[in-house]
């Protein structure tokens, strides 16, 4: 199967050793990837969604068009570029006014929109499309023996019509299943469903108040669990989780909080076998725990 | 928007023209997932809910909470109302910035500029380090980042700001 992939901006330009897992992984697991030719800001919640809805609109439809050319759906990590694209799409497919205004708006750039192309999450893709099983039977170096949590990133949860595709928003299995298909053991824990806090504007406005959120998620993690490492699939949950722990650590005045983070195609990658300084080199908080152990 | 016509018990027409809006029974189920609802000031969706259907001009145009949601739509998924609070978030910001070129997101630049808000495609040496192509970006293709700024010229942010938008 071929899909289009939509690395959004933080990945190839903060992260891009999480792209390199992507691309590493997804092949071996009989998922072509096609890159996405001049391909723009989602765009960001923050930026034209808060603007106005023209401007929103062809923005996702210049993204949609590119993976309609191809003649695939997109695949996409970022939780907020899939919320966003999710949510563009479904605008353009339920009034058909906007998708005709978007497409005035294409015209002279030579592109058009029907929403004939899909957006996944690759998490979704992993879980629905490939499955668990299947990816257990790949792994060449499991996970066994360490403990792990899981971040589900609200925006694949919320709203479960729009972007949702789990069984049931509020008691999610992919993550969980995907980590112990590497052959780590989850443990649960009472904020496990507590978002990060790390998108929009809440870090912006009042960091003080966003810390301590986080923190009573990390608190969480300690007191009720023997998490060696989180798992997550989203870049924000991956480089927020990891600062909000180097900003505690400052706080407390000790190294309280240092839990490795990984985005789930890079364990996924390192159990498949690929070279740690390609598909997980790039951190906040020491992984050598963790990566010692695989 | 010329807001002295409408009178103010209509402003929720010009903000957020939804019927659903006017079932919240202000249950207050929006604030209880909120990230940002921990913050000082808290955004608290349902305040913002009554404040648009009461028409609170002044108050909403100040109000700077709109701008602390973390769009994780956990409101959007919880409202028994089917009010959509997210996208009623959305409605506030997009009237704000309408209403007060101060609003508008400077992210925005950024996009019509390169097409994307951080430099995306110029780390080539660390890319190539971790055998990774080279990428296709809009920054780099002066026909299609002409196509794509002419495209926002004609949005409504784009054309009644395009001072921001110079060179
Ligand atoms: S959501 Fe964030 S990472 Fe995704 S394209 Fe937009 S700004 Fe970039
Ligand atoms: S947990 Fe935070 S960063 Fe992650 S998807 Fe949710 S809102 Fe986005
Ligand atoms: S959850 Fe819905 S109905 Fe309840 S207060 Fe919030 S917006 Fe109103
Ligand atoms: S989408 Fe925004 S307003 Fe709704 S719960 Fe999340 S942070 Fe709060």
């Amino acid at each position: 199967m071929e899909l289009c992939l939509f690395l959004g901006c933080n990945t190839p330009a903060i992260r891009p050793d999480v792209e390199r897992a992507i691309r590493a992984t997804m092949p071996v697991l009989g998922i072509d990837l096609v890159d996405s030719d001049n391909y723009v800001c989602c765009p960001a919640f923050g930026a034209f969604p808060s603007t106005d809805i023209d401007s929103w609109l062809a923005t996702s439809g210049w993204n949609l068009s590119i993976a309609e050319e191809k003649g695939c759906d997109f695949v996409v990590q970022c939780g907020s570029c899939y919320s966003s694209l999710r949510m563009g799409r479904e605008h353009m497919m339920h009034h058909a006014d906007k998708m005709a205004r978007v497409n005035e708006l294409l015209e002279p750039t030579g592109r058009t929109v029907t929403g004939k192309s899909k957006v996944r999450h690759v998490s979704e893709v992993l879980y629905k499309e490939i499955g668990p099983e299947t990816i257990a039977g790949q792994v060449k170096k499991s996970l066994k023996g360490l403990h792990g949590i899981v971040q589900y990133p609200c925006h694949t949860l919320f709203p479960s019509e729009v972007v949702g595709f789990e069984e049931s928003a509020r008691a999610p299995k992919g993550m969980r299943q995907l980590v112990e298909a590497l052959g780590a053991t989850v443990d649960s824990y009472s904020r496990e469903l507590q978002c990060c806090g790390g998108a929009g504007g809440f870090m912006k406005s009042t960091p003080e108040q966003a810390i301590e959120f986080a923190k009573t998620k990390f608190d969480a993690i300690l007191d009720e669990t023997k998490a060696d490492f989180i798992a997550v699939s989203c870049i924000t949950c991956l480089m927020h989780m990891e600062n909000v722990q180097n900003t505690l650590n400052k706080r407390v005045g000790e190294e309280r909080y240092k839990i490795p983070v990984f985005d789930y195609n890079q364990l996924l990658a390192l159990c498949l076998g690929f070279d740690p300084k390609q598909v997980a080199s790039i951190c906040n908080v020491s992984r050598d725990s963790v990566l010692s152990r695989i | 928007m010329d807001l002295q016509q409408g009178s103010i018990k209509d402003l929720w027409k010009a903000i957020y023209n939804t019927g659903d809006l006017h079932h919240c029974f202000n249950c207050s189920t929006c604030l209880s997932g909120c990230p940002a609802s921990h913050g000082d000031p808290p955004l608290l969706v349902r305040n913002l809910a009554r404040k648009v259907i009461l028409g609170l001009e002044e108050e909403l145009l100040n109000d700077d909470t709109p701008w602390a949601c973390v769009s994780c739509s956990k409101c959007e998924e919880m409202c028994p109302m089917d009010v959509k609070p997210f996208e009623m978030i959305l409605a506030i910001r997009q009237w704000q910035s309408a209403n007060d070129e101060t609003r508008v997101p400077p992210s925005i630049v950024e996009i019509y500029k390169r097409g994307y808000t951080q430099a995306v495609g110029v780390n080539t040496d660390l890319r190539d380090k971790l055998g990774l192509p080279e990428l296709k970006t809009i920054t780099n293709n002066p026909e299609q980042l002409q196509f794509f700024r002419e495209m926002l010229m004609k949005t409504p942010v784009v054309s009644a700001n395009d001072y921001m938008f110079g060179g």
